[in-house]
């Protein structure tokens, strides 16, 4: 079953960074943000909110086509597999991606999301979430169940399990 | 994947900035960063090195200092920066925290520490990008009317997005409020001691810090599960679940209820329709949005919304503001505010014209109490007549102030204990050390707390917060001195590192130890405990070479008649107290 990363609650971030920390700890063995896959930024400063800058999982990538050496190949879920090996760091993947989700790092070698999750971890405000789609990346529809309340009450509810038990004895 | 080598080693350089020839040098300084791991303890020793008997808070030599620490931009929570100056509010120890991005860029630029001397002709900003230093000039943003501008203009001229602090002063700080604060990142600041105005006499306007280097990690994995375990006990222990949920404005009930909210300049602590004013109905009614410092998943700064209408036709601005506790009491219950759209507002124009928002509070308090005793004319006050709870007057209030028209305007822009010394009101002038007090009249701990920490704030030792041990169960005096001396100790170590106190709980001595053995850093308790004490002597002697005297304190009368959470306080009971404190810290 393949899964891909999703800014599922993006106007909920806090601009906390974790999820950046995390991705560059986890992939490289610096300390950074300049490494992280996933960027978060700011529109006009801390007064607007957040956009969370990340790869897409595109059905059919347009980085992939535009690299020159076949080091970007179709992943199972959307998105792209990473050679490094052969990436000889041209940037023409940078210019295809319109999203703006890869970058270069030091040793000029693109930096692309693998759709991990990791990240996902780390983020204490329910933006970011593994979710499941069709191999093909295409998204599935798996919502046949009854519709789910959502509200701060419910079981479901964001920080369920964060920020202490204080809250949860509270739903109580 | 790695690029170890291309990563900087870090905790080394120190950045000399001159704005007098615009120039700039580096030096290495591993000898400091060794013994004293960053922020406060760097900084201290800084500015032993730098300090020429003598030199006024406003005079062209006298540095400003950032620095930042080991943990910053590596651990959650680790997210301050200290900046170290002569405060011109009371020509002490300046010494002011602030949050947001400053610490991680200025970690990942390879400048742990900064520092600035000299003041230019004309007004200047100073950009840091990655390792490169530019003077620019800033004359087409000095006079602009609001600090939260001057970031949207050098947010478009700058490049850097995301990963850049933008650190600035607004119209308090050009024209030398005594109080002026230092804007960070719009929604942080060095509040506190007027380093806003130390920024305006260096004709500095701002300063934008942008880092994206990567750090060496020595051992990466042992780094990685350090990580994951402070990151748990922040997030799901409920340790810092109160700064995340109501946030510190959670204190604004309890404080009251426990007869400790400063209330229409000390005459009172408590206030009626307090609910109004309290936490639980800011988060209900405007609070939209929590933002973090960068590195910390705690969102503590609560932003609220105000819609405020400006025609009959249905016309709005939204302004957002960020509040918490000290500047609901601030300008809240001592002013006798309890109009929660009123409080947001008068937060708004301080934060615009950037000044200390406690100390602004405390001075219009202490000018209503004067008007009402009849000691200053309505004629002194320009027309104005202050009365508590009215918000229109306290809002040209604060606009006269920082534009000192006459001369008790430009008294009350020199702090409250300037103005009194001047005016009368000296018994109800609610300062310590020169310094506008916080929102605590919780008893012995507090006063104390206050005028022994090195800069008079209630952040250096929590005094307010023995009371609160001694009013669940009471205990003696000499342990309410003991807890100060302890809590005073543990903050100088976290202020090296330079840790949240917030998180001052996750980073006890023992995970500070691990944390930094993970980077490559050796020390034990017994060694950080040590520095902790190295850090206070070396304080207290350049508290003493700025003019500190024991013997020339005074304690307002105000803070002895009225009420406290403890009850009410006797002077001596106070005066053995400060005794038992010098003698056990021989100071
Ligand atoms: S990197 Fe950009 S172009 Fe490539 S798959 Fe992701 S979103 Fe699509
Ligand atoms: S930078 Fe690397 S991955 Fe991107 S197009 Fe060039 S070779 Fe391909
Ligand atoms: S999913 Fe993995 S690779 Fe992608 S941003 Fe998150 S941590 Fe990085
Ligand atoms: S971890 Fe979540 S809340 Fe924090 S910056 Fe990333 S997306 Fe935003």
């Amino acid at each position: 079953m393949a899964k891909r990363l999703k800014v599922a609650n993006p106007a909920r971030c806090i601009g906390c960074y974790s999820c950046m920390m995390a991705c560059a700890r986890t992939w490289y063995d610096t300390i950074s943000l300049k490494n992280s896959r996933i960027n978060i930024q700011t529109r006009g400063g801390i007064e607007t909110p957040y956009a969370a800058i990340v790869c897409h999982a595109c059905v059919d990538p347009p980085c992939m086509r535009a690299c020159p050496v076949g080091a970007l190949t179709k992943r199972k879920g959307g998105g792209v597999n990473f050679n490094k090996e052969i990436c000889k760091g041209c940037g023409n993947c940078i210019e295809a991606c319109i999203v703006g989700a890869i970058h270069l790092d030091a040793e000029n070698k693109a930096v692309i999301c693998k759709h991990c999750g990791v990240c996902t971890k780390f983020c204490p405000h329910d933006v970011l979430e593994m979710i499941e789609v069709e191999d093909s990346g295409e998204l599935k529809v798996t919502d046949t169940s009854p519709v789910e309340d959502t509200g701060p009450e419910s079981p479901t509810a964001s920080h369920k399990e964060l920020y202490g038990k204080k809250e949860a004895e509270g739903e109580e | 994947m790695t690029t170890e080598q291309y990563a900087i080693p870090g905790l080394k350089n120190v950045l000399y900035i001159d704005l007098t020839s615009q120039s700039y040098h580096i030096e290495e300084r591993p000898d400091l960063y060794e013994k004293y791991l960053g922020g406060i303890g760097i900084a201290t020793n800084l500015m032993l090195e730098e300090y020429k008997e003598g030199t006024g808070p406003l005079d062209p030599e006298m540095p400003i200092i950032f620095s930042t620490g080991p943990l910053s931009g590596v651990y959650p929570t680790c997210t301050k920066t200290v900046a170290l100056f002569r405060s011109p509010l009371n020509g002490e120890l300046g010494e002011s925290y602030a949050g947001g991005h400053l610490a991680m860029s200025m970690r990942y630029s390879g400048y742990e520490t900064i520092v600035i001397k000299g003041s230019s002709r004309y007004p200047v900003y100073v950009t840091v990008h990655d390792d490169k230093v530019t003077f620019r000039d800033a004359s087409s943003i000095w006079n602009l009317s609001s600090a939260i501008d001057v970031g949207q203009v050098l947010r478009r001229v700058e490049p850097g997005a995301g990963r850049r602090s933008i650190v600035r002063i607004g119209p308090a700080g050009e024209k030398g409020i005594a109080y002026a604060s230092v804007n960070v990142d719009t929604y942080r600041h060095f509040g506190r001691l007027g380093l806003g105005t130390v920024f305006g006499a260096k004709k500095l306007k701002a300063i934008l810090v942008a880092g994206n280097r990567e750090i060496k990690s020595p051992d990466h994995n042992a780094y990685k599960k350090m990580y994951g375990k402070l990151y748990e006990t922040i997030v799901k222990t409920g340790l810092m679940e109160k700064y995340h949920n109501l946030g510190t404005s959670e204190n604004i009930l309890v404080l009251n209820e426990l007869k400790g909210l400063p209330t229409r300049n000390l005459q009172a602590t408590s206030i009626e329709s307090v609910e109004n004013i309290s936490g639980e109905n800011f988060a209900e009614k405007y609070l939209i949005r929590r933002v973090s410092c960068a590195g910390c998943p705690i969102g503590c700064v609560h932003v609220a919304m105000l819609k405020r209408s400006f025609s009959k036709a249905h016309e709005y601005e939204t302004l957002n503001i960020s509040y918490d506790f000290e500047l609901i009491y601030a300008l809240g219950s001592n002013l006798g505010v309890t109009d929660p759209e009123a409080v947001l507002e008068l937060i708004d124009a301080c934060e615009k014209t950037g000044v200390d928002i406690i100390s602004m509070g405390v001075v219009l308090a202490w000018a209503t109490e004067m008007q009402q005793r009849g000691k200053i004319s309505t004629e002194e006050a320009l027309g104005l007549k202050l009365s508590w709870g009215d918000k229109a007057a306290y809002l040209r209030a604060i606009e006269l102030v920082v534009k000192a028209p006459n001369e008790f305007y430009a008294a009350l822009g020199k702090g409250v204990d300037y103005a009194s010394k001047k005016y009368g009101g000296e018994e109800f002038a609610i300062q310590l050390g020169g310094l506008e007090i916080p929102g605590y009249h919780t008893g012995l701990g507090n006063i104390l707390g206050l005028t022994v920490g090195f800069r008079h704030s209630h952040l250096d030792n929590a005094g307010y917060s023995a009371d609160q041990k001694a009013f669940n169960q009471p205990i003696s005096d000499e342990k309410i001195v003991d807890y100060i001396i302890d809590e005073e100790d543990r903050r100088s170590v976290l202020n090296c590192m330079v840790a949240c106190l917030f998180a001052r709980n996750v980073y006890t001595y023992e995970n500070m130890v691990q944390a930094l053995k993970c980077i490559g850093i050796e020390k034990t308790e017994e060694e950080l405990k040590e520095l902790g004490k190295d850090i206070f002597r070396k304080k207290y002697e350049l508290k003493k070479k700025f003019g500190f005297r024991f013997e020339n304190f005074s304690i307002p009368k105000r803070f002895f008649e009225t009420i406290s959470t403890t009850g009410k306080l006797e002077e001596e009971r106070v005066r053995k107290a400060i005794e038992m404190y010098r003698e056990k810290r021989g100071v």
